[in-house]
């Protein structure tokens, strides 16, 4: 076993980790303040990669404009649905408002084979993170090493957020004691709406920057990705934003060292993990009991 | 269910269709569209089911586009037998449940006369039992397993079940005639973890240490459907330090799999390469100039080949109908409604037997050259080639260069299909 090939599986497991931590994030913290757990996230990332695809040709092929413009777009269709349709069902019970992001994920899947065909469409190149980079004598993706870096920054950001701000405050004194919070002349619903659409700008961003990776996109892409950031979720406790980037890093390196070294089992592994985590400490690394 | 059978409204409208068709038959005899001949009861109507959701969604409009443009042209031609041909297209979702629910609902309540499409090779192999129940002729026009013919149609006799792409035998044993010639003699593979990647790495790893006994395998690493993150697989592929790579991958995961291979610089460590699904059109047009050179490709029909009037005819029509360039499953589609075309005018009927008997053996010309149905397996014999991509003046994609044809009786397995005598080399 040489030192090239343990530094590149490390490299590979700690950028799948960053991708779904990205797309985690934002669910978590939907999640976490509002208690919904929001099925049409993968819509989100979807919808994400193909306004910043749309958005880059609009505004002239530069990838950087384009992931600073897509999103916003997707944030638009995140304010109509926390604003016209889950704001009815929070006082319901879970399954009505899984079913009713469920029914969203099936709208967007449809919409996008609408708007944009049911063919995979092909990436924008990244100026300036294109190449790649010789690390003790294998090339690794510059871009990866750029996603690898962005992951915790979006961490740290968020973390600045809730634990440093006013708006972060508000926003943890509304998701411990919604009346409460109300009583003192917090203006609840607006609070969740803005956090359910800065949630959805998240799970957008997480689309547009996979697209250069993964280097295609194509109706029913944000599948995948969902069921890993869900795992996530759960291993490091829902609602809990630090326990999804550790689980998001675990989950990247297991599946990493998994397909290199377990190859059988890969598969297995992450939901092995998630069972164990389960069985031992249901509420997740983070979460707090019930 | 549905029973079929003489309704009493059915039996008025008969009669009435009879007794006027019997006034007018003094006058006017029915000639061109849809003068029915006797014996067949019109339309004839063909379930077409594909993937068109999901992530390969595309495939299904390129099935569709084939079918149809087939439909068009034989119902402006007269239909068949005289008879008007009916398609109705259904999502196969490539799950399993679905691809069997589907097939019941196009015989069941839509009384399709034959079915067509099917996508995965584990969709083919559950119809299997279910199209004997039906009783429907089923034309598999993607899933390329070979257990489908071998073991459904000759074994278990499952006649219903015809297959006009080529099977894996194009991917596994066509891909070991080609490889033979190459100097590597370590290969390893990046493949599907499914039916049809471990079936097609056999197949290959048999055929080709019969072919050349110095080679060995060194490394495989299995990618699960919906792969998008290859990096660790080509850790894999590196570690092994292969001199040739062999990838079942194919659609948007080839796409992915070429993009994230080439920024770790695999090509230039892995010189042989060799992608059987790597002649697929999204493929080529999907990856355009990020295809490197030199890559062995091949697949169920590339448009260039072969280079016959009917061919060359074909793709011009498909441009000037789609605005595309043909996909390997428009080809089988279209060719699967001709099929039925000449099937059901040879039998003078479209019941199920007739029709089996009458396709057994069957030669068909179509755009992908001659095609004959293999009676013992109902396989369709036909001639694909394995060529190197190379780039071209005249087309936004790379191409096939230098082709080599392994031709379909040399690669094909033969009944009975057991032993060493029914698989390649002869």
């Amino acid at each position: 076993m040489s030192l090239e090939s343990i530094v590149h599986v490390c490299l590979a497991g700690l950028s799948t980790g960053m991708f779904i931590w990205l797309v985690a994030s934002g669910l978590t913290l939907i999640f976490g303040v509002l208690g919904v757990l929001n099925f049409a996230h993968g819509s989100f990332y979807m919808l994400g990669a193909y306004c910043c695809l749309s958005a880059l040709k609009i505004m002239g092929g530069n990838f950087w404009i384009g992931l600073l413009i897509g999103p916003l777009f997707v944030c638009a269709a995140g304010f109509i649905i926390e604003r016209f349709f889950l704001r009815y069902v929070y006082h319901l019970a879970l399954p009505y408002q899984l079913l009713l992001t469920f029914a969203f994920v099936l709208v967007f899947d449809d919409l996008v084979r609408i708007l944009w065909g049911g063919g995979s469409l092909g990436s924008p190149s990244v100026p300036g993170l294109s190449g790649s980079v010789d690390i003790f004598g294998r090339y690794f993706p510059t871009y990866n090493l750029f996603i690898i870096i962005v992951g915790p920054l979006v961490a740290l950001g968020l973390w600045v957020l809730i634990e440093k701000t006013w708006y972060g405050r508000v926003i943890r004194a509304a998701s411990t004691e919604r009346e409460m919070a109300s009583a003192i002349g917090v203006r609840v619903p607006a609070l969740f709406t803005s956090v359910f659409v800065f949630g959805t700008w998240l799970g957008a961003m997480g689309g547009a920057l996979a697209v250069p990776y993964v280097g295609l996109l194509t109706p029913g892409m944000g599948e995948a990705i969902i069921i890993d950031a869900f795992v996530v979720a759960v291993i490091g406790g829902l609602g809990s934003l630090k326990g999804a980037f550790l689980g998001a890093l675990i989950i990247g390196l297991v599946s990493s060292f998994g397909t290199r070294f377990m190859p059988a089992f890969d598969m297995f592994l992450t939901f092995i993990l998630m069972a164990a985590v389960l069985l031992l400490r249901p509420q997740g690394f983070f979460g707090k009991a019930s | 269910m549905a029973k079929k059978g003489w309704t009493r409204r059915r039996f008025i409208q008969a009669g009435l269709l009879t007794t006027g068709a019997a006034a007018l038959g003094g006058f006017a005899k029915p000639t061109g569209l849809w003068a029915a001949t006797p014996k067949i009861k019109g339309p004839i109507k063909v379930g077409y089911q594909a993937v068109m959701s999901g992530t390969l969604a595309g495939y299904g409009d390129f099935h569709r586009m084939g079918a149809t443009m087939a439909m068009e042209e034989i119902n402006a031609a007269g239909g068949i037998a005289g008879n008007k041909l009916v398609i109705e297209f259904r999502d196969s979702t490539l799950k399993t449940p679905e691809a069997i629910q589907n097939a019941r609902y196009f015989v069941d309540s839509w009384e399709a006369d034959f079915l067509a499409g099917v996508d995965s090779s584990g969709q083919a192999l559950a119809l299997g039992p279910v199209m004997a129940e039906l009783d429907r002729v089923l034309m598999v026009t993607h899933a390329a397993t070979e257990k489908l013919t071998e073991e459904q149609v000759f074994k278990n006799g499952i006649k219903q079940i015809f297959r006009i792409c080529s099977p894996t035998y194009q991917d596994g044993n066509a891909a070991a005639f080609v490889a033979k010639d190459l100097p590597a003699k370590t290969w390893a593979t990046v493949s599907p973890k499914y039916e049809y990647g471990y079936t097609c790495w056999e197949m290959f790893k048999n055929t080709l240490g019969k072919l050349k006994k110095d080679v060995s395998f060194t490394g495989e690493s299995w990618a699960p459907f919906g792969t998008t993150d290859f990096r660790p697989h080509i850790n894999t592929i590196l570690d092994a330090k292969p001199e040739g790579l062999y990838s079942t991958e194919w659609a948007g995961e080839l796409i992915t799999f070429v993009k994230q291979a080439k920024q770790a610089r695999l090509f230039e460590r892995i010189t042989h390469v060799m992608f059987p699904v790597g002649a697929a059109m999204d493929v080529l047009e999907g990856l355009g100039a990020e295809m490197p050179d030199n890559i062995w490709i091949s697949g169920r029909y590339f448009f260039l080949y072969p280079d016959s009037s009917q061919n060359n005819d074909w793709v011009q029509r498909f441009r000037k109908r789609w605005n595309h360039y043909p996909a390997y499953v428009s080809e089988t589609g279209y060719a699967t409604m001709f099929a039925f075309k000449k099937a059901v005018e040879a039998a003078g009927s479209k019941d199920t037997a007739a029709v089996i008997q009458a396709m057994e053996g069957m030669q068909l010309d179509s755009p992908a050259g001659r095609r004959v149905f293999r009676k013992e397996d109902h396989q369709a014999m036909y001639d694909v080639p394995w060529g190197l991509t190379a780039a071209s003046d005249k087309y936004p994609f790379k191409i096939m260069g230098k082709q080599v044809m392994v031709p379909a009786k040399d690669c094909f397995n033969r009944p009975p299909f057991e032993g060493d005598e029914s698989k390649p080399p002869f």
